[in-house]
């Protein structure tokens, strides 16, 4: 039968009226950027953006912790320098720049829709994006270690939980008992970490007068960062508590028993009290599962704007990236996230934008008063984030500048935790 | 017209640091007439580096706070920190890096803002 004339008139107002609405491609939306990852990378680059941005950059920080613990001076905390309070810091300030917060984690990239898909099912359109994740450990690289293992040898590698169960395990030691570290192979996050790490337990432990414990670290680099120095201080301050062991002296890592804490190597076997295992590591799983990894397991970027290798509408900044010369570090990360901030207000807003440049600076805490820096500035050379320039501290300083040395590392804190989170 | 309250906190700061031992910035008054070579606005992109350890609030929590200060200071300084006459390898690499222009124009730019400490 044929359609009514109300029906029909009805239609053709519909028709009408659907076509004077205004076309979307017309109506001016904001630039989108999506950022996964609110460590010291993601959360500077969302941060840095909506701030500069004069309105035109909608940024939404995807993370799905409330807060964020620092790893770096957690090393201070295990020592008893700070606590855990003060090493941990809400995301709540970064929303007066207009940085809107999803508090999920994303479990998923569509680089062709160009869309991120939340843990609930929800898909954020993007028109840039930043991946920003952070490491992931590499449990089965060490025989007989799993992510259940680490609940009793923990790694500590990602700070929280996992630190606060070191501290526990490092402040129930008695006098006369083992520790094990098994130091990371490169790269991995915070070069001198692990040896500061020994530091802050050698502080722990000559501060409660025991005099027969022992650290022993087995290590598969043949060096590490600021060897000497830490080398000098663990023989100044704790003689006789600390060897570290390469490759050549234990023969490799055969494996470690979580029900035991037996570590075994091909040189000897060791019964700790604590087992302090830090796997080798790769980037964040939705950076792999993006496809923007490469064999080594982190992300290659281009040294000019810190964008993907892989993807020119994605931008890859901290830990989870491959940074040349620049060592995974917070520094690092934060300033690698000032040049994709720049680098992304020029793409998506016309703002200028100046040729890239980076620093970072690195400092360790070995015993009270006594901290040692290393550090540099990079710039985009040879295809790569290049070292033009480094320093480092010498051994034999005068105890000032080493307290003073210590007295910039924790007015940096101040100053990082500051630029970030405030 | 800087704010001699707080440039003698800054030279405090400064002492206490350990910067320079028993040495103090000389204070050179600006010749009536010369104009600043430093632009804010590149000023304002390369503090992006500055800010992580030198708090934008000028608060001091271990590294001297740099905001508010006056300009011939600031240039005065870095230059100091340029020649190796005034000792801190971080920031011997940073203002040795710096042209005279951008070192006029982080002067311009820090020098404008309040602290708000």
């Amino acid at each position: 039968m044929s359609t009514s004339r109300r029906q029909f008139l009805g239609g053709v107002g519909a028709l009408a009226a659907a076509s004077s609405l205004p076309c979307p491609a017309i109506a001016q939306a904001k630039a989108k950027l999506v950022v996964v990852g609110g460590g010291p990378g993601g959360a500077t680059i969302a941060k840095y953006v909506a701030k500069d941005s004069g309105g035109k950059i909608d940024v939404i920080l995807v993370e799905p912790a409330k807060q964020f613990t620092t790893c770096f001076h957690s090393n201070l905390y295990l020592g008893g320098f700070r606590d855990f309070k003060s090493i941990t810091h809400p995301y709540s300030a970064l929303a007066k720049y207009g940085v809107k917060l999803n508090h999920q984690a994303a479990t998923a990239v569509d680089k062709s829709k160009k869309t991120v898909r939340l843990a609930s099912g929800t898909v954020l359109p993007y028109d840039r994006l930043v991946i920003a994740p952070g490491i992931d450990l590499k449990f089965d690289s060490i025989p007989g270690y799993s992510e259940a293992a680490s609940a009793v040898m923990p790694h500590a590698w990602k700070a929280g939980p996992q630190t606060q169960l070191l501290k526990k395990q490092l402040d129930a030691l008695k006098d006369g008992d083992l520790i094990v570290m098994i130091a990371p192979p490169n790269p991995y996050r915070c070069p001198p970490g692990p040896y500061e790490r020994i530091s802050m337990m050698a502080h722990v432990l000559k501060a409660k007068g025991h005099k027969k414990s022992k650290i022993v670290i087995l290590d598969p680099k043949p060096n590490f960062s600021k060897q000497g120095l830490f080398v000098e201080g663990w023989e100044k301050h704790y003689p006789g508590m600390v060897e570290w062991q390469d490759p050549k002296v234990h023969g490799g890592i055969k494996s470690v028993d979580a029900k035991t804490r037996i570590v075994r190597t091909d040189l000897a076997e060791y019964k700790a009290q604590l087992v302090n295992v830090i796997p080798a590591q790769m980037a964040g799983k939705i950076a792999r599962d993006a496809g923007l990894a490469n064999d080594s397991g982190f992300c290659p970027i281009n040294p000019e704007n810190m964008k993907s290798a892989m993807d020119a509408n994605i931008y890859v900044v901290g830990d989870a990236c491959i940074a040349g010369d620049m060592p995974k570090s917070a520094f690092s990360a934060n300033s690698q996230a000032k040049v994709a901030a720049l680098m992304i207000r020029g793409e998506l807003a016309g703002a200028k934008t100046f040729p890239a440049r980076y620093t970072n600076t690195c400092w360790s805490l070995i015993e009270t008063d006594d901290t040692v820096k290393v550090g540099g500035r990079y710039e985009a050379k040879d295809g790569k984030i290049a070292a033009v320039e480094t320093f480092i501290s010498k051994t034999g300083e005068s105890a000032d500048l080493r307290k003073q040395t210590q007295v910039e590392n924790m007015g940096w804190y101040s100053g990082i935790t500051a630029d970030i989170f405030s | 017209m800087p704010n001699s309250a707080a440039v003698r906190n800054l030279i405090a700061a400064i002492a206490v640091s350990g910067a320079v031992l028993g040495s103090v910035p000389h204070m050179t008054a600006r010749a009536s007439g010369e104009p600043s070579k430093g632009d804010r606005a590149l000023g304002e992109y390369l503090s992006s580096e500055c800010v992580t350890c030198h708090q934008l609030s000028g608060q001091f929590k271990g590294i001297p706070p740099i905001v508010g200060w006056p300009e011939d200071s600031f240039v005065e300084i870095m230059q100091e920190y340029q020649h190796k006459k005034r000792p801190n390898q971080v920031m011997q690499m940073i203002a040795g890096r710096l042209s005279e222009e951008e070192i006029a124009s982080l002067a311009v730019y820090f020098g404008s803002l309040k602290s708000s400490r």
